[in-house]
Parts: structure tokens; C-alpha cells; sequence
């Protein structure tokens, strides 16, 4: 039973941060938990890409359909989706408009809706349902009734998307990242990013044809590396270095569906990187 | 049509089109765009949640009465609300079932909803009006029809809400969306109203030998270390990289005149620069 407690102008709750302001470094380390609790484990969050694969149309969407539909029945999924094209035009002619980041991340989850609901269509004879913010914690009323849910990637940062940390005026946190993060907290036994590379390269393999895949590299390696380009987003690699139930993220070419089923059995495709918090 | 394997169409060509937004000099190239404000006269004011709100009718009364007068002498402004001491009861609590930090700031976003619509009932025969953050987009007719508009401070994270390198609980809360929502807005300042004169070099509640600091930048905060703070960290990160809020004041609403002072842009508490 919680306490209350007066005596100094304001009414406390006897609990462990009574009193306390949270902003105390010292407090905030002594929360420094080693594990925390994972919400739906045995699923896995599968990413596809839109530049990459949404994008390409029938020719890459229904092969990773249909792989998706057959896998459906060893593995539990939740499929995220991002915006590709239509993402990079929007940002564009919103930049151009001269709106703010908020701005930005607000209207760019339009073009993502568009892609869930390709998907959601695409996939519905196979249990293919939409998975919305609201719906977050109906999570296991879908995948108990077999269902596949699908969701757009943009984080609900909205007009609250903080002023970004890598130059230039677009938003750091992309689908990439708003993925991983649904990831961390349902505490996922995997997370695949589905891209149109075999993997990350040392180089961008379209610019420079002697790059070379890495097999596997720590998100603190890529961060700190010379990498103009990454296939994925760099505040997923940020995230992912303070991230607690997620250890590491693949990035695999689902241009090949096969590397899917391939990822999700643990196998050693694309590459994996890692988080080096865990390296211990 | 396809072009290289994908959808193309005449007109989406730009210069983001094909990339993957990763690359430094992509984003490089678009430094010297700047944006345009949205709500530049109207001024983001968060009442605290445990200097303020829990505190009760002694202080947020008179707070509330002077927020009232200032608006009807025309100065237009959205009231945003903290957390407190409930907010530190349900972290507790989810710190002893060890919930991932996402849980946390989802837990820790219902507080300050609670107090939003306290002000509210407050404040409804002076036109305090709920404004969610999906009713965002109407600000300006609450703005023209003389309202008050009252929100939660806490951004709407939630479950998106980053673990931290530090500590599980969240970093983005009531003090970074306030901040957060200035600097989206444009907007005139952010203003943190809380029971104490502003910063100092300790938390003055415990140590009482506790120096004033009237204005501070945020590097020099970064820098020095200090364990405590009176605004969350992140805010002091955010503001090193903003482009229209560069500086805020942490004033003590308990002081009659404080508010209506730091509306006309006075220096009365604590002014943190970026």
C-alpha cells in the first residue's frame, strides 16, 4: 500500500521516486536495469523495404507474398512497411514549402498507408490484417487467430519529431526506426530488414563495383565508420546501440525471396549487425 | 512505366528520389533549407506536474488567475500540463516489474492528460478548451475564438518512446514535448512555470546552500555536469540543434507577477540559451 506523505507543501506517493526530480543522472543510473521484460517473444517483425521493393512492383511485392503467406504457418510475424517513392516526394515538396521537421514526419506516414494497405490486400486470403497505433496492445488477438498483422514504419512523432541530429532538414526517424522500436517493446525474437542489396557493403556496391559485404559489423562500427551510404537508416543504428530486448537487426536482399525464410530460421544471410552494448 | 525496376512517373523526379536518406552528402546538401513558422505570436507555457500541479489549490489557483489576466490583455498562448508525482508512482512501479522503457512512457503519458483536464474544468469559463494532439491542426480556431487550448506536455511516444543509454526511464518527457511543440510551432518562447526561481547548481529542495543560476548555455549546462537539472536533459540536446526555439526561461509561478513578466519578455528566472 502506497503512502502519502505532506509536510512540505505538496502531496507525495511513498514510492522509490518520491520526492525525486527524474532528471538526476544519478537517479537515472540507478535504474540502469540489465534486462527488461519482453512483451510477445516468439514473434518476428519482418520489414520491407518501399524504395526497394515496394516500389519495384509485382515483380518483387508477390514472390516475398507469397513466401510470406508460407511461412506464416512455422512463424509468428508482424510485417512494417515503408514508403519509398512517394516518402521522398512528399519530403521534397514539403522542404520546398518550407515546413518544419514536425511537419514533415506528420504528413509522410501517408504514402506508408498507402503500401500497408497494398500489402494488407495482397496478403487478406492469407490472414493479412491492418496493425494500427490504436491496436498496439490487440497485438496477440491477431496473431492468435493466425493472423498476419501489417503496419506502417513512421514512428507517431508527428509534430513532435525532434530537430534532427544529422544535417540537412528531413527527419531522423524514419520506418526504419519506428519498426525497430514496435520491435523493442514487443520484445521480438527477431527483426529483418528487407532490402533490394545482399546486405551492407563497405561501399555503395552501385557506385563502387570492388565493395565488399560485411557479414557482420556493430552498429557502433557503421556509426563511427566512413559511410556516406547505409542501406538502412543511421538513427536505427543509434537506437539499436541503447536498445535492451534487441541484440541485433538483419538486413537481407528480398529480391531472393528465400533469404526470408533464411532469416527467420537464424541462418547467417545478409548481413547481421550487431549492438555493442551486448559485446560483453 | 518502370524505370532501373521501379514505378516511375513523369514528375517524381527530386532531389531526395532514389536515395536512401542515409547518405551524409545528400543530407549536407539540404543544410541551408530553413522553414517556415507556424505559430510565431502564441507562446507553449508548461505548468509543472509536481511544482505546480500537486501542490494544489494554494499554488495553482493564484497561477491560473495571473495565465487569465495575461490572456486578456492579449497574450495567446497553449497551456500544457506535467506529470508529478503520479507519474513518479506508475515509473516505480513499472521499474519493479521491469517494463521496457516504452511501456514506461506510455504508462507515464495518462498523468498529465489527467491534469490537462483538471485546468480544464479550471479554466472553462475563461474559454480552457482540451486540445488533443490530433485536433493539433484546428489550434488556430481555438486560438481565434479567444480560447485557451490545454494539452498534455508528454509527446505521443508512447510505445515508440527510445531506450536510453542510460536508465530505463523515458527521456522524451512533459518538459521535451513542451519543447518539442515550441519548436515545431515556431513559436514566441516556451515558458516552464514551477515552484522554484529556476536553475540550480543542486536541487535547492535538498541542498539549501544551493547557488541561483539566472542564465546558462546549453553547452555550459552539458558541461558542467551537474547531477541535477531543472528540465529534462534532452530538451538542453534538442535546443543545441533547434532552429527556432533557442532559448527558454524556467520562471517560479508562485511569485505574482512572474508569468505575466516573462510574457513581455522579461527576465525573471532562470534563461537557459542554446
Amino acid at each position: 500500500m502506497s503512502e502519502f506523505m505532506t509536510g512540505d507543501g505538496r502531496t507525495h506517493i511513498n514510492s522509490g521516486l518520491m520526492r525525486e526530480s527524474l532528471v538526476s543522472k544519478k537517479l537515472i543510473s540507478e535504474t540502469n536495469k540489465k534486462d527488461v521484460r519482453r512483451m510477445v517473444p516468439d514473434v518476428h517483425m519482418v520489414s520491407i523495404g518501399g524504395q526497394s521493393i515496394m516500389d519495384r512492383g509485382k515483380d518483387a511485392i508477390i514472390p516475398l507474398v507469397d513466401k510470406i503467406a508460407e511461412l506464416k504457418h512455422q512463424h509468428k510475424m508482424v510485417v512494417g512497411v515503408g514508403g519509398g517513392a512517394r516518402a521522398r516526394h512528399t519530403m521534397s515538396i514539403g522542404m520546398g514549402l518550407g515546413l518544419p521537421i514536425g511537419g514533415l514526419a506528420r504528413i509522410v506516414g501517408g504514402v506508408e498507408e498507402n503500401n500497408r494497405d497494398i500489402l494488407q490486400f495482397l496478403l487478406a486470403p492469407h490472414g493479412g490484417i491492418t496493425f494500427v497505433k490504436d491496436h498496439f496492445q490487440d497485438l496477440q488477438l491477431f496473431l492468435n487467430n493466425g493472423m498476419i498483422p501489417i503496419c506502417i514504419g513512421q514512428p507517431p512523432y508527428h509534430f513532435w519529431e525532434p530537430p534532427a541530429v544529422e544535417g540537412g532538414r528531413l527527419p531522423d526517424n524514419g520506418p526504419d526506426v519506428g519498426l525497430f522500436l514496435m520491435a523493442e517493446v514487443i520484445g521480438v525474437e527477431s527483426i529483418t530488414y528487407i532490402k533490394d542489396v545482399d546486405g551492407v557493403y563497405d561501399s555503395n556496391p552501385s557506385k563502387n563495383p570492388n565493395a565488399k559485404m560485411l557479414n557482420t559489423v556493430t552498429a557502433r562500427e557503421l556509426l563511427d565508420g566512413d559511410y556516406d551510404d547505409l542501406p538502412i537508416e543511421r538513427e536505427l543504428l543509434r537506437t539499436l546501440e541503447n536498445a535492451r530486448t534487441i541484440k541485433s537487426i538483419r538486413v537481407i536482399n528480398g529480391l531472393d525471396p528465400n533469404n526470408l525464410e533464411a532469416a527467420l530460421t537464424g541462418k547467417d544471410v545478409g548481413t547481421l549487425i550487431t549492438s555493442s552494448r551486448h559485446e560483453q | 512505366m518502370k524505370k532501373d525496376g521501379k514505378i516511375w512517373i513523369e514528375g517524381i523526379d527530386n532531389e531526395l528520389h532514389g536515395e536512401t536518406l542515409s547518405s551524409t552528402n545528400l543530407r549536407d546538401s539540404l543544410k541551408d533549407k530553413s522553414s517556415i513558422q507556424i505559430l510565431p505570436e502564441v507562446w507553449v507555457v508548461k505548468i509543472g506536474g509536481q511544482s505546480v500541479m500537486d501542490r494544489g489549490a494554494d499554488v495553482v489557483l493564484p497561477i491560473l488567475e495571473e495565465l487569465v489576466e495575461a490572456k486578456q490583455e492579449g497574450v495567446n498562448f497553449i497551456l500544457c500540463t506535467g506529470g508529478g508525482t503520479r507519474a513518479r508512482h506508475v515509473y516505480s512501479l513499472g521499474l519493479d516489474l521491469d517494463l521496457p522503457t516504452g511501456m514506461l512512457a506510455r504508462l507515464g503519458a495518462s498523468i498529465p492528460v489527467q491534469n490537462a483536464r483538471m485546468l480544464q474544468l479550471l479554466m472553462a469559463k475563461h474559454g480552457g478548451i482540451m486540445a488533443y494532439p490530433e485536433e493539433f491542426e484546428k489550434l488556430p480556431f481555438f486560438l481565434n475564438a479567444g480560447c485557451i487550448p490545454i494539452t498534455t506536455g508528454m509527446p505521443p511516444n508512447e510505445f515508440w518512446e527510445k531506450s536510453s543509454a542510460e536508465g530505463v526511464i523515458p527521456a522524451n518527457r512533459t518538459d521535451a514535448g513542451v519543447y518539442l511543440l515550441g519548436e515545431f510551432l515556431g513559436a514566441k518562447g516556451v515558458l516552464y512555470i514551477k515552484d522554484e526561481d529556476g536553475l540550480y547548481t543542486d536541487d535547492p529542495k535538498k541542498s539549501p546552500d544551493a547557488d541561483f543560476i539566472p542564465e546558462i548555455s546549453a553547452k555550459e549546462l552539458i558541461e558542467n555536469g551537474q547531477d541535477d537539472l531543472i528540465v529534462e536533459r534532452i530538451v538542453i540536446e534538442y535546443m543545441q540543434r533547434a532552429e527556432n526555439v533557442k532559448s527558454i526561461q524556467v520562471i517560479n509561478g508562485t511569485k505574482r507577477g512572474n508569468i505575466k513578466a516573462a510574457f513581455q519578455g522579461k527576465h525573471v528566472g532562470t534563461l537557459i540559451n542554446a
